[in-house]
């Protein structure tokens, strides 16, 4: 197996980072050395932390995710939704009640769906970010609509913002985020290739300088059976299958195949039998609920991490089928029951193995929608609210800036499409201190983070 | 959403290493192995691809590359290629009539039946049927190319009867395939299933009453996705960039905005008479007045006044999308992807984005001579592009599949094609035709893997999108099951390759020649051939386990599955 690597690409992973820090003019070298104490120490360190993103593809209607309560705003709410507007009746039992309230007597209740996140809110495991977005600088507005400060380039679209969101970049972008983390922390890992682990699609978030995406499905590492004992009876047929499938070639794309191919065959069985050897957990997934699936096998990863050597994990999980333009109302509480079922599910299980505290996971979406109805459903807009679940979260609070609840109001670009007023660059950033990266070192991570005078939300 | 069908997974049966089925299989391919050799031409004989050329003077092997990049599989048309040319098969090919109704195939089938209100499952039956066996093999082609650029996903369909709305978008694309873009971009506009899927279906106008706006989503995505993408393009495909050398994007929300008015007011043409009710998915979708926008609409420099009706602005729309100088290179190049290669070079792009531009006679949008310019070009046919260490695409996982079926004769015994939904990407394909998982297609255009050499070199790669540890083992597994077993009830004949079993250079040969364009190395093929001729010849059982092996190790090897 080659999986004693770590050292090597941990130091290829130092020098590059370095290199674009030096390129950059970020950091004089005095900083690069302190990062370097950092991860040095968080290599070794005997403790685990694992991030988990949990991405919901299509757009999330914010709206209907988190509804105005209070008798002001939710009239203003229930005017601009018309069709859409979930009855206040309905949120009473999820109405959200925060340590600190929201200025002007504001209140959110979460949808009716999330009944089991609402509960991790009020236990403090919970934390709900509002309005964040891709940004470059703080923009308002004003500044929005004079262009007068640079803006997310192919705002409203659908891939380029999934991508800038785990990325920075719009679409083509080869690093992300999760993958930047990686890089930090491979090192650590005596099984590096599984730092950036993917149980959905591959997805840029998890690709870093060095990082490679590694992808399991929800039953785990798939095995080739033709390389096993024989292929269609023949021993030999088995041997050349596996020489063929794994050959280097002078062709870049027969090349990478073998590449991805190598990696399979290479890690599959060490998946296998340490997710099988390791502690089992009772907590109940939704076998019907691909979400809960992808999420009860980063659950098995994690209880297998001593046996797979792993002591800092990014991983991926997605769900589809936000993109409701039309079918919102029948449509968006099914989604929501799945995301609060699949997301208390798993927060059960890392409590159940000791590992809450060390395991923080969170939302993220193309972009929130309009407030405003289409008749059957809302359109593309760019701020969204998020939720952090976790052990170490501080959670019960709010964290951000409530949106006003208007049209062409002070905080949206039109239709109630929000502009953030929190960066995803600041979500991300406070999300990798609490993994490990050194404040040093998180212009690497996210790239605006230095237009932003608060770098770390607090709410992790 | 529609409830779906619950199917029983169609491929878990194990691969029968040890096949008591097989005997029947050999004693008839004996005789039918004679009446093969008699079809003449050089698609049959074990022929080593230097040679076998008809009239056109083209080898086996580039008759066999040709046809790997515009039809399904090369069984039966080396010869015939070789005989009238790479131009006269295409001619011939645009001049075959489409090969018949996937509606009518679903009447047949009894798909119309109240049972199936619900399930959408017959939908992948009749695309699969229709890819496995239409004669129109360049049609099947095109119309699938065109199924992952204007991406209609039968997941995403809100209806009952959805099948009949897949197989009806299905026909729609397979008879403008040959036409002209413009009428391509309004079918596929009006098609109910593409209405259903970008909710242009039920669009109402605005209400100032009650706040409600016209629904975006087609607006977008027919200028993202179906027309100009999201950058000014030059005419060789590479982005236009402004005095400081930033790309200049096409559009904004403002122009979304107004484009949107002019999708108001379209809906199901339900006042039609037919056999059923299913008939509103065949024909185009209808305006109702009273529902559309009476707004002006500006947007990428056309003004349709306030007031015009919806037929005269969605025609002034779609004609000012349609004469965009984005669409020639935008559409031309990942038709070049889906067909040839993943990086065209810009020269490439140019000669089909000026075959799209003006067909010669003054004509734009013209398919057949997009088709003949991605066909024809020296970057399609030119040996020396095979030694080009970037070129070509990874073969798509579905076209490997469909390229099994109809290379090896596969029939459906009941004739019902009963073949799922190949999408599991851990245990079939991680593709299935109709299935993408959103309107973006399986992969995107620009998708580049990371921390590749591809990536190093600045490189795209689709296909890789859904290339990963699970997809890669899925696809050898599944292979190895259905090229012992089959799926459902479709098996294949491995009459003609189980007459060279005895021959194991000639077998594999003859499958390097069929399935990989003999673009299976020498060396590997060497390999190949001794892992097949160690398994034992001297039973039925050992011939046809030759045979089987010679296929998985063909289609294993990455030299097969990049299609240069």
């Amino acid at each position: 197996m080659k999986i004693n690597k770590s050292a090597d690409l941990a130091r290829r992973a130092f020098l590059k980072r370095g290199s674009m820090l030096g390129a950059a003019g970020f950091a004089a070298p005095w900083a690069l050395n302190l990062a370097a104490i950092g991860e040095a120490a968080a290599q070794t360190a005997t403790d685990y932390k694992a991030l988990v993103c949990v991405f919901l593809y299509g757009g999330n209607d914010h709206g209907n995710t988190l509804v105005p309560y209070d008798a002001t705003n939710y009239a203003a709410y229930r005017t601009i939704r018309a069709n859409l507007a979930t009855p206040q009746a309905n949120l009473a039992a999820t109405l959200l009640t925060p340590a600190t309230a929201l200025p002007s007597g504001m209140q959110l209740a979460m949808a009716p769906q999330l009944a089991s996140l609402k509960s991790l809110f009020d236990q403090g495991k919970l934390a709900v970010q509002l309005n964040v977005g891709p940004l470059i600088v703080p923009t308002t507005v004003a500044q929005y609509r004079s262009g007068s400060v640079p803006l997310p380039p192919k705002l409203f679209s659908h891939n380029d913002q999934q991508s800038i969101w785990q990325s920075s970049r719009p679409e083509g972008s080869i690093t992300g985020w999760g993958g930047r983390i990686g890089d930090l922390f491979l090192g650590g890992n005596s099984t590096s290739a599984l730092t950036c682990m993917s149980v959905t699609g591959n997805a840029v978030y998890l690709a870093g300088q060095t990082a490679v995406q590694y992808q399991v499905s929800t039953s785990g590492a798939v095995a080739v059976r033709g390389v096993k004992s024989s292929l269609y009876g023949s021993a030999a047929c088995a041997a050349e299958l596996r020489t063929l499938i794994t050959n280097s070639s002078s062709h870049s794309l027969e090349n990478e195949y073998a590449v991805v191919t190598r990696r399979s065959l290479d890690t599959e069985a060490l998946v296998t039998s340490a997710v099988a050897a390791a502690p089992v957990f009772t907590t109940v997934f939704n076998t019907s609920n691909s979400l809960a699936m992808q999420l009860q096998m980063v659950a098995k990863m994690i209880a297998a991490r001593g046996t797979l050597g792993v002591t800092r994990q990014v991983f991926l999980v997605s769900m589809s089928g936000f993109d409701l333009h039309d079918n919102l109302l029948s449509q968006h509480p099914v989604l929501l029951t799945s995301v609060n079922e699949a997301l208390a599910s798993f927060y059960g299980a890392t409590v159940e193995l000791g590992i809450a505290n060390n395991v923080t996971t969170f939302t993220a979406s193309d972009f929130g929608r309009t407030l405003t109805s289409n008749g059957g459903g809302s359109d593309h807009g760019w701020g969204g609210h998020h939720v952090v679940i976790g052990g170490a979260v501080q959670g019960g609070q709010f964290y951000g800036s409530a949106p006003a609840i208007a049209v062409n109001g002070p905080d949206d670009v039109g239709q109630g499409r929000l502009l953030p007023t929190t960066s995803v660059d600041q979500y991300a950033a406070t999300l990798a201190a609490w993994f490990g990266v050194a404040d040093s070192s998180m212009a690497t991570i996210v790239p605006n983070i230095g237009n932003f005078t608060t770098r770390n939300l607090g709410f992790v | 959403m529609a409830i779906l069908e619950k199917e029983t997974p169609a491929t878990e049966a194990s691969d029968s290493d040890d096949p008591q089925s097989s005997q029947a299989a050999v004693a008839a391919g004996v005789a039918a192995s004679l009446a093969i050799a008699s079809c003449g031409g050089g698609s049959g004989g074990g022929s080593n691809g230097s040679g076998g050329s008809g009239s056109s003077g083209v080898t086996d092997a580039q008759a066999s590359r040709f046809l790997s990049q515009a039809a399904l599989s090369a069984r039966d048309n080396i010869w015939l290629l070789q005989l009238v040319g790479y131009e006269g098969w295409l001619n011939q090919q645009f001049t075959t009539p489409p090969s018949g109704s996937s509606w009518d195939w679903l009447v047949s089938q009894g798909y119309n039946a109240e049972t199936y209100r619900y399930s959408n499952s017959s939908s992948d039956y009749v695309i699969w049927y229709r890819l496995i066996t239409s004669p129109d093999q360049l049609r099947q082609r095109i119309a699938l190319a065109l199924s992952e650029y204007f991406v209609v996903s039968v997941s995403g369909i809100s209806t009952q009867w959805s099948q009949f709305a897949m197989a009806a978008y299905w026909d729609m694309l397979c008879e403008n395939a040959f036409g002209n873009f413009r009428q391509l971009l309004e079918a596929v506009t009006l098609n109910p299933a593409m209405g259903l899927y970008l909710n242009t279906k039920g669009n109402q106008k605005e209400d100032v009453a009650t706040g409600r706006a016209p629904d975006e989503n087609y607006a977008r995505e027919v200028m993202q996705l179906f027309t100009i993408g999201l950058l000014e393009l030059n005419n060789d495909g590479t982005v236009k960039t402004n005095g400081s050398g930033q790309p200049i994007e096409t559009y904004n929300q403002d122009t979304i905005t107004n484009l949107a008015r002019v999708f108001t007011g379209w809906d199901l043409n339900t006042g039609i008479a037919g056999p059923t009710a299913t008939t509103q998915f065949v024909m185009p979708m209808q305006l109702i007045a009273s529902r559309h926008s009476a707004l002006a609409a500006t947007f990428l420099g056309t003004t349709i006044p306030a007031g015009t009706d919806g037929v005269t602005a969605l025609k002034i729309a779609l004609d000012t999308l349609f004469n965009h100088p984005n669409v020639g290179p935008f559409f031309g190049r990942q038709m070049i992807q889906r067909l040839v290669t993943s990086n065209p070079s810009p020269a490439y792009v140019a000669r089909v984005a000026t075959a799209f531009n003006n067909n010669g006679l003054g004509v734009r949008g013209d398919m057949q001579a997009v088709i003949r310019a991605i066909l024809l070009d020296p970057e399609a046919r030119s040996d020396d592009a095979l030694a080009l260490p970037t070129g070509g695409k990874l073969r798509e996982p579905m076209l490997r599949f469909i390229q099994w079926a109809r290379t090896f004769n596969a029939t459906s015994a009941a004739g019902t094609w009963k073949i799922y939904d190949l999408s599991d990407p851990a245990s079939r394909l991680a593709q299935s035709p109709l299935r993408s998982p959103s309107v973006f297609n399986y992969f995107r255009p620009g998708y580049t893997p990371p921390n590749t050499a591809i990536a190093s070199a600045g490189l795209v790669a689709p296909e890789f999108q859904i290339t990963n540890e699970p997809t890669v083992a899925g696809y050898l597994n599944f292979m190895q099951s259905v090229i012992a077993n089959g799926i459902a009830d479709v098996k294949p004949d491995y009459t003609t390759e189980l007459s060279l079993a005895g021959d194991p250079t000639a077998l594999v040969k003859q499958i390097n020649l069929l399935m990989a364009a003999n673009q299976v190395s020498a060396t590997t093929e060497a390999g190949i051939i001794a892992a097949v001729a160690s398994i034992s010849a001297s039973t039925p059982a050992g011939q046809l386990n030759r045979v089987r092996a010679a296929i998985l190790l063909v289609m294993a090897c990455p030299e097969y599955l990049v299609q240069k």
